[in-house]
């Protein structure tokens, strides 16, 4: 049994296995495309098409940023337009009306936009998802009315004109400077998200996103996550407002208004939320296709975009691209049902590990603990202490308490009175991604999944969080990992092997005190043992202090070095396995065998 | 002074009932959907267009019977929009769907206004009589405004408490699952919350009519500040919702002249940076 499994842990990816994430492709599609349509009319000559697509791709550019924005970061931002113009009008003052050199200008439109996008960040620090919608698209609606009124400084209606004759001269092939870094701008974006995207930052900005109670046990803040999004996002598209000045040669506060904003959110929707190539395809559609049909009846644009939207919402939810890629990937998603995951496998690689025993000094302790929710007592003044490298059961009815306990000790909420310590560090009042930081990792009764993230990246995000010192046992396994389940969809996962994937990310996160809530809930009969196997290697031969929350009590009892139990929130007996067993609190849990 | 100060009162307190209205009709489409319909604002302004069209200038009776046609007309586009919002989602709340839908749909409202309407502000002519209030000539459109908003409040209580549909959408914003679990229609429950909200706008914007800007570009602005006000919480917005009134009164007050607008504006936008949630809004709880 366990040599197929070591086997099957050390077999290279199987041959011709398709890629799970097409972005590479993509983007390399997207460099030819903007090639193509950012160089193409001047190779022929078309001075029509040539400030067309200047402009497009700047848009494009800015639609990339939006992208990275509303997916990568999960900020829907309706303000984009607002950070474009902030940089354009900016650097068009300082350059077109007060003289200075042209540089200068554009840093300090780009520093202009990168104060705007720190005013959107402020409210999104906090977590309110749909106000801050709001928030973006009100700026919109002020921006061009502001500069208008401010018209001191901004020359009001009549705008501001540049003229750049140098950047427009004509270099080879018909190529002028101008063409060429506005087609080169786009094509930087687009690698700029991609390397975003497959850094440690990009992953956990994305599980933020998603899951922010899951990240802040990674010890991710996702306010910081948000802050750094909003601060990526308007510096990339405060440069577009600087290439739009050159390219148009003239600001005025209707270039800018909603409808610009709404261009970039449209083209995102439009094209595929999250695609490289979405902007790409997006931009095209939304603001080509009207352009060239009704070039003469500007105010149908507006009605255009909408409806386009609007059908594209209404058919293809998940954009032009999208689809595409749904298609791809049904055709060829790539990744193993029930054999994906071996704890033999794993254990294997984990090699010997070392022997330990559980010590006498306290890795958590809680003195008094009180959750409250409204006048729901959820714990009530419960003691519970750990010691460091055991294991220990924490089981009681359903309601007792314990998974708000747990949720306590992570610091997902705070207790109304008494405290706790982990390890001891005074953790009481420790926000979760610090307690994150102390060492802890937890797992979640409805395991966290991310099918947005190919099998090896939801693991991954483990060793993103470590806190250990790099054990080479772990090392050993993340490799084995990365060859075997790089180019796999966590779809295909049975439910049992979704609780392992957690279970690892803690192993891969180097864990020294590991939560899990009822980790065998839904496991088969064969997947409990090897799941009991597991933490008791994880005890025994990594040192891991372990609390589990746990219904099987055979399950506990097998592993258990010692047992706390809750009732109605209060601890109601605790003490080795056997000590309990013969509690008489405990006895009525035993009807029927050993389950409650 | 006595008098100013008694203007700003009375004048931020009826447009304030308006931001209220319009909150409460955002409350009851998400409390039983999830949705936050951006497009709210642009179907507020269609009332007031609607009191333009049918009944600028008319006697009481006709006056009556055109609220109740435009606030059916209205209710029936919102009802239609939120079908089409609904379409889609197979939960209750796939966010980024609806989002898109609703601000799609509210471009594409004011896009329809602003072709074949023009950006020209209408003017309406009033049905109530003008009167005074703590010594200032007031319009009566001021009173109808305080009034609709009252009259809402308690309908809403009302119908949300003592009728089975009502408490079947509040069962909707308790437990989504549960609610459908029990065997409630649920997509009819939500196309008639939608037509509730659009009753609650269309009735407003008619009736107000005279005394907002009725515009195509206008219907942000009154969602913006009835979010502003604070939604979430029906008895919140009904302090929230005036209180902004006052405060962009005074906002257009001190700052006076070409500034007023963008004045108060900014200020809600600046509310809005440092209170997301608005003055008296309650933040749903996210679904762990």
């Amino acid at each position: 049994m366990s040599a197929t499994a070591g086997q099957t842990m050390a077999l290279p990816p199987a041959a011709g296995k398709r890629r799970f994430s097409s972005d590479l492709p993509q983007v390399w599609i997207g460099m030819a495309l903007i090639a193509l349509t950012g160089f193409g009319p001047s190779l022929v000559g078309n001075s029509y098409w040539v400030h067309t697509f200047q402009l497009v791709n700047i848009y494009i550019a800015a639609s990339v940023f939006q992208n990275f924005l509303f997916v990568d970061a999960g900020q829907k931002s309706f303000g984009q337009g607002v950070l474009l113009g902030l940089g354009a009008y900016v650097t068009a003052i300082f350059f077109g009306l007060h003289n200075y050199p042209f540089l200068a200008a554009a840093a300090i439109g780009i520093a202009a936009a990168a104060a705007g996008g720190l005013l959107f960040a402020l409210p999104a620090l906090r977590v309110q998802y749909f106000h801050l919608g709001f928030v973006t698209l009100s700026a919109a609606i002020v921006f061009p009315q502001l500069l208008m009124s401010l018209d001191r400084w901004t020359n009001g209606i009549n705008g501001i004109a540049v003229s750049m004759p140098d950047l427009q001269k004509e270099m080879v092939f018909g190529l002028s400077p101008l063409t060429l870094i506005v087609a080169l701008y786009p094509m930087a974006a687009l690698w700029i998200h991609y390397f975003i995207r497959r850094s440690r930052l990009g992953r956990r900005m994305r599980i933020a996103a998603i899951s922010p109670e899951a990240a802040r046990t990674l010890g991710i803040k996702p306010g910081v996550m948000r802050f750094i999004a909003f601060i990526i996002a308007a510096i990339g598209t405060g440069v577009c407002g600087v290439l739009y000045l050159p390219t148009v040669a003239f600001v005025s506060p209707q270039g800018f208004n909603v409808e610009l904003s709404f261009v970039f959110f449209f083209a995102v929707v439009v094209g595929g939320r999250g695609q490289m190539l979405g902007p790409i395809v997006g931009m095209w559609i939304v603001f080509i296709l009207p352009n060239i049909a009704l070039a003469q009846l500007v105010e149908y644009r507006l009605l255009i975009y909408g409806v386009l939207t609007l059908v594209t919402v209404m058919l293809f939810p998940d954009g032009v691209v999208g689809t595409i890629e749904r298609w791809r990937l049904r055709r060829s998603v790539a990744g193993r049902g029930e054999q994906a995951f071996r704890v033999d496998a794993f254990l294997d690689t984990l090699g010997a590990g070392h022997d330990a025993t559980p010590g006498e000094d306290v890795a958590v302790e809680v003195r008094g603990g009180l959750k409250k929710f409204g006048e729901v007592v959820a714990v009530d003044r419960a003691d519970l202490t750990v010691r460091r490298g055991e294991i220990h059961g924490l089981i009681g009815a359903n309601g007792s308490g314990k998974t708000s306990l747990l949720n306590v000790l992570s610091g997902l909420s705070r207790l109304n009175a008494g405290s706790f310590v982990i390890d001891g560090r005074e953790a009481t009042r420790m926000a979760a991604d610090r307690i994150a930081d102390l060492g802890v990792g937890r797992t979640f009764q409805t395991p966290r999944i991310f099918s947005q993230l190919s099998l090896w990246d939801n693991l991954r995000i483990g060793i993103d969080a470590r806190v250990g010192a790099g054990d080479p046992g772990v090392a050993r396994l993340a490799a084995a990992l990365e060859r075997e389940f790089s180019e796999d969809s966590a779809d295909l996962l049975s439910h049992g092997q979704r609780r392992l994937v957690e279970v690892m990310r803690t192993v891969l996160k180097e864990a020294s005190i590991v939560f899990f809530d009822e980790p065998a809930a839904g496991l088969s009969q064969s997947e409990r043992a090897n799941f009991a196997k597991l933490v008791t290697f994880l005890s025994r031969r990594m040192g891991k202090t372990i609390v589990i929350v746990e219904h099987d009590l055979d399950l506990v009892w097998g592993v258990a070095d010692a047992i706390t139990v809750m009732d109605a929130g209060r601890v109601v007996a605790t003490g080795a396995p056997a000590e309990v067993a013969r509690d008489p609190a405990v006895q009525h849990m035993f009807v029927g065998g050993r389950r409650a | 002074m006595l008098s100013e100060i008694a203007i700003i009162v009375v004048r931020g307190i009826a447009i304030g009932s308006i931001f209220s209205i319009i909150a409460m009709s955002f409350n009851i489409v998400h409390g039983a959907t999830g949705i936050l319909n951006f497009a709210q604002g642009n179907m507020f302004v269609l009332g007031g267009f609607a009191a333009f069209f049918l009944a600028n200038g008319a006697g009481v009776p006709l006056w009556l019977v055109m609220l109740a046609v435009s606030a059916m007309l209205v209710a029936a586009c919102v009802t239609f929009q939120g079908w089409i919002t609904l379409l889609p989602l197979r939960s209750s709340v796939e966010q980024d769907s609806w989002l898109i839908s609703t601000v799609a749909a509210s471009t594409i409202i004011g896009a329809v206004l602003l072709i074949t309407q023009g950006p020209y502000a209408y003017n309406v002519q009033g049905i109530a009589p003008s009167f005074r209030i703590l010594g200032v000539r007031t319009p009566g459109a001021y009173a109808l405004a305080f009034g609709c908003m009252l009259f809402w409040f308690v309908a809403l209580r009302l119908f949300l408490t003592r009728t089975f549909s009502g408490l079947a959408i509040s069962a909707l914003s308790q437990d989504f699952d549960a609610a459908r679990a029990a065997g409630l229609p649920v997509r009819r429950l939500q196309l008639v919350a939608f037509a509730i909200s659009g009753l609650i706008v269309g009735s407003a914007g008619y009736m107000v009519a005279p005394v907002i800007s009725v515009t195509s570009d206008a219907g942000l602005r009154y969602v913006l500040a009835a979010v502003v006000g604070g939604i979430g919480s029906n008895l919140g917005t009904l302090i929230g919702g005036p209180l902004v009134g006052v405060v962009t009164m005074l906002t257009a007050y001190r700052i006076g002249g070409a500034y007023q607008d963008l004045a108060s504006l900014l200020v809600l936008v600046a509310i809005l940076m440092l209170r997301p949630q608005g003055l008296f809004g309650r933040s749903s709880a996210r679904r762990v």
